[in-house]
């Protein structure tokens, strides 16, 4: 099925690339994520997004599965494998061909000015994602559920997100239940 | 060294488990507990090492880590059954819970519930962004690269690429400006 075909090349032209500029891990890639899934690529609505977004940050992993649901989404079983390889496999081989130079490297003046000097991006990344997926989920208590829970994570760090992601998700559930909004 | 033979299948074991049990992106933590000192495949060093280099190379560290230890222990296939073993199970569970989530779409309140955990999980996300945002005096620089990394990426939602490749060189720049015994 050509059609097949063409998603799963789409999911591979668009994750594969990205692999090698996910600074800081898989949630500085966010932003540019919901803008060619939403956008670019017209795979998700701005709510689908959202929902898949709430969705991977409750699975267990190393990461983001952020990419994993949208090929799923895009292509059932097959597109969920490929948005996987696709994401990780290019960082994966950098990793794995640098690994050996790395240790000779260490110390060197070099080593320490990257990564420090990629720091900020990074931190930068990841809140302008925090910022992307809150422009797509939209809404009022959605605004006033993440700025709670951000100041919550900050005061306790150690908390569990799940915990707080069960209660929070609880007291929409019961709001829409109850017609409070 | 530490390392003692493991087997592909014993790989492929030990990171599955880690990556169903890992929540929150906590992998390297769990890896050390896990690979290092229960397990004791590889020693302290080879680990700290790792870290180091798994933060700076593109893509997530947990993964990053993984590469490197499957690495050490069998060659490119370990590095394969332990990248492997540590996606896979994740991968079930979250199609899993987004197939469960699929046929309860239609209910308002399903919806409502994935709002819910959808702005706690945004809360966690600008949590740990706060955290890793450069502060103090003396790094008022860093602080104004991300301000920019913010405002180009997630507010004017400029393209993502261009945008790092015109601020990693001002942030090393400044990082090799700034290194300590110079000046």
């Amino acid at each position: 099925m050509p059609e097949d075909w063409r998603n799963l090349l789409a999911l591979i032209l668009v994750f594969g690339p990205l692999s090698l500029f996910s600074i800081g891990g898989g949630a500085s890639l966010l932003a540019e994520i919901e803008h060619q899934s939403v956008a670019v690529h017209h795979w998700t609505t701005q709510r689908e997004f959202a929902d898949l977004f709430a969705i991977s940050r409750a699975a267990p992993g190393p990461g983001t599965m952020l990419s994993t649901l949208i090929g799923w989404k895009v292509a059932g079983a097959g597109g969920a494998v490929t948005a996987t390889v696709a994401l990780y496999l290019p960082s994966s081989l950098l990793v794995f061909g640098v690994s050996r130079l790395w240790g000779r490297w260490r110390g060197s003046v070099w080593h320490g000015a990257i990564e420090r000097g990629l720091e900020p991006i990074a931190a930068g990344l990841v809140l302008a994602g925090g910022l992307a997926v809150l422009q797509a989920a939209g809404g009022a208590a959605v605004w006033a559920a993440a700025a709670a829970a951000t100041g919550v994570l900050l005061r306790w760090p150690r908390l569990n997100p799940l915990i707080l992601f069960g209660a929070s998700g609880a007291m929409f559930a019961a709001a829409a239940l109850f017609g409070w909004r | 060294m530490t390392d003692a033979p493991a087997g592909l299948a014993a790989i492929f074991a030990a990171f599955f488990w880690l990556g169903v049990t890992s929540f929150g992106g906590g992998t390297a933590a769990w890896l050390y507990r896990a690979i290092v000192q229960r397990r004791r495949w590889v020693d302290d060093q080879t680990y700290l090492a790792g870290v180091g280099l798994s933060r700076v190379m593109p893509g997530s560290a947990g993964v990053n880590l993984t590469v490197q230890v499957g690495q050490r222990l069998r060659g490119g296939w370990g590095a394969l059954a332990a990248v492997v073993g540590l996606l896979s199970g994740p991968l079930f569970v979250v199609v899993g819970l987004a197939a469960g989530f699929a046929r309860v779409a239609g209910s308002p309140v399903a919806h409502a519930f994935l709002d819910g955990v959808a702005g706690s999980a945004i809360g966690l996300t600008f949590a740990t962004g706060l955290v890793l945002v450069p502060r103090g005096r003396s790094q008022v620089g860093q602080m104004l690269i991300t301000i920019a990394t913010v405002v180009a990426v997630g507010v004017l939602r400029w393209p993502m690429l261009p945008v790092i490749l015109c601020l990693a060189p001002v942030g090393i720049g400044l990082a090799l400006a700034r290194r300590p015994g110079r000046g």
